[in-house]
């Protein structure tokens, strides 16, 4: 039997890290008590809502736990908000004014959508896209809505943007950026996609910087600082998010821009974890602390918190950046600094220094990064080369010298076997008992 | 847990498990018809060259069947928005009616196991196959004709590897 199983575990955050520590402590603590304080009442995708504000999904279908998950799970679920943190005194006040006391904490508390410090950003018909009620008060918002301006071209920007277009609406996007999507692709991957949002009515305004949001109570339109206006009764923000911290404030905890963790995800405090958005660890490719704020990295990092929560010492290896994602039925997966264009939060000058590119017929369009013989970013648009990513993101992750495969890289598609030799030579890196087994049965 | 496994010394990369796993997962379950209806998808798993000449040399092979090896802890299932992807009974599973084709699986998978057609597709062990058919259950397994796949114990696998390679022909003989 696990040790932990007389101790209290209390998770703060339900979504993806929260819920993912909940299951792994579950599964290896039968009689171990568990709370997860949410304020939200369900457990749902924030990636999923644009589908549901397309139509494509119902609310049902965002919860990506069965609906029994607390009751199966023994885990106590708590609606209210935790309002204080005494660290000293283990202990979390709730805003419903109990108090819960731990042994060991996780803090998942996520992020909240970057809003533009501008002029009229408070008024009435602005939302972000973070949570299940941005999406009610946007769809309940669509009967008096025929215009949209969405500020910000990153992920959730165009796909709020492309969801509301199908609901038939007039979209506008305004980019502060000279590119669309500057934190996922490079300019020329990303000009595809512009031209792929305008082929479907969605025009792209690029170092469009809003200096206003007008209108009375409502909003009517956003004004550029170039003085050009863009009449709308609805505002979307998809401009990147920011760590909820507010719970830490006032505490001793290490902090940078997120909590800062170690590779056992623990944060300056002993019995204090942090797993998610909001938690500043490893990344694998920058070589120093980031938030990567992503799902599957969400999802490992509440797994392997809650490993070293039970004191089974799990290292976590890093995030990196990394994105799939669709627009009007074409797919992108891009993974890597280097595919960004320099700057405070992009990739860094000299990040490669060579670049492999093939387009291998219309639509297809897959570009590899490479610096000193090893990959650091990739970027594969259209349908027949996606299952490649994979391949190559573990390549670029475990950082595999790829001088006796360059010749082949684009063209092998996913050839797992192909690249057997390689990876049996750097079986020291290919940890995983999958990899081991392939390699050894292989006969290499 | 019985697993599959593909001894590349017998892989000569014919493909027929290709065709027996797409068959096996259209409607009709019969390759004339799946092909006349349109409605044969891709395979679940795929034959691969083996890399380099050297390396084929020496293990004396020179093609790979791969397909999903239900990893644990499994990155496509951390990976997965919706959770159709999940693990059941050590397998990993796809709910195609929960998924979304978002592909963060696929970019999640290091083995390039997941294929992607509207919704992901992965190797799902022919769950009902036996009681359906009364044959084998794996239809690639069944449909190899070199007897390079193998379906059992790592521990099993790794003692038929030990063996020299021959022919039922030659046995016959």
């Amino acid at each position: 039997m696990t040790a932990g199983n007389n101790q209290r575990f209390v998770i703060i955050g339900a979504s993806a890290a929260g819920s993912s520590a909940a299951e792994t402590l579950r599964r290896r603590v039968p009689n171990a008590q568990i709370s997860v304080v949410s304020d939200e009442q369900f457990t749902y995708s924030k990636p999923l809502l644009s589908y549901y504000l397309a139509g494509k999904l119902g609310e049902a279908q965002l919860f990506f736990r069965p609906p029994d998950f607390y009751e199966r799970y023994n885990i106590k679920k708590i609606q209210a908000r935790a309002v204080g943190f005494r660290p000293e005194k283990n202990s979390i006040e709730l805003s419903d004014g109990t108090k819960l006391d731990y042994d060991k904490l996780l803090l998942a508390t996520g992020a909240s959508p970057r809003f533009p410090k501008i002029e009229g950003i408070q008024k009435a018909g602005i939302f972000g896209l973070r949570k299940l009620e941005d999406a009610h008060g946007i769809l309940a918002r669509l009967p008096k809505a025929k215009r949209t301006v969405v500020l910000g071209g990153g992920l959730v920007g165009l796909k709020a943007a492309a969801a509301l277009k199908e609901r038939g609406l007039d979209v506008t996007v305004l980019v502060d950026s000279p590119h669309a999507l500057s934190q996922m692709l490079d300019e020329s991957s990303a000009r595809i996609f512009e031209k792929i949002f305008a082929q479907n009515g969605v025009p792209i305004h690029t170092r469009a910087k809003p200096d206003a949001v007008l209108g009375q109570e409502r909003v009517e339109s956003v004004q550029l600082a170039s003085g050009e206006v863009f009449p709308c009764e609805l505002v979307v923000v998809g401009k990147g998010v920011d760590p909820n911290l507010e719970l830490i404030e006032g505490t001793t905890i290490r902090k940078d821009y997120g909590v800062l963790v170690n590779d056992c995800l623990q944060t300056s405090i002993e019995n204090v974890y942090a797993a998610g958005d909001v938690a500043q660890a490893r990344d694998v490719l920058r070589g120093e602390p980031w938030i990567n704020a992503l799902w599957p990295c969400a999802v490992e990092q509440g797994r392997i918190a809650a490993l070293n929560m039970l004191g089974k010492e799990t290292i976590y290896r890093g995030s990196m950046r990394m994105n799939s994602v669709q627009f009007f039925g074409v797919p992108v997966i891009s993974a890597g600094l280097a595919v960004l264009t320099p700057g405070p939060l992009g990739g860094r000058p000299g990040e490669h220094d060579e670049t492999l590119e093939s387009s291998p017929a219309p639509g297809i369009y897959r570009k590899v990064f490479l610096k000193d013989e090893t990959i650091v970013g990739f970027v594969l648009i259209g349908d027949v080369p996606i299952e490649a990513a994979g391949v190559l993101r573990i390549l670029m992750e475990r950082r595999v010298n790829i001088a006796s495969v360059k010749e082949e890289l684009l063209e092998l598609g996913p050839d797992l076997g192909y690249l057997l030799p390689l990876i049996a030579e750097n079986k020291e890196q290919f940890v995983e008992r999958e990899f081991q087994e392939l390699v050894q049965t292989v006969g290499v | 847990m019985e697993r599959l496994f593909c001894d590349p010394r017998r892989c000569v990369g014919c493909r027929a498990c290709e065709i027996a796993c797409a068959v096996e997962h259209a409607p009709s379950k019969d390759l004339f018809v799946s092909v006349l209806r349109g409605e044969l998808g891709p395979p679940r798993r795929r034959v691969q060259t083996l890399g380099g000449e050297p390396y084929r040399v020496a293990i004396g092979g020179v093609a790979l069947s791969l397909g999903c090896h239900h990893c644990d802890p499994a990155p496509c299932v951390d990976a997965c928005i919706t959770g159709a992807m999940h693990k059941e009974n050590s397998q990993t599973v796809c709910d195609t009616e929960k998924c979304v084709g978002c592909w963060m699986c696929v970019m999640a998978c290091p083995y390039g196991a997941i294929t992607s057609k509207q919704t992901a597709l992965k190797c799902d062990l022919c769950p009902d196959r036996r009681e359906r058919t009364g044959r084998a259950r794996y239809a690639c397994v069944e449909a190899c004709p070199t007897e390079a796949l193998f379906a059992g114990a790592l521990e099993a696998f790794q003692q038929a590897l030990a063996q020299p390679v021959t022919s039922s022909w030659e046995v016959a003989r």
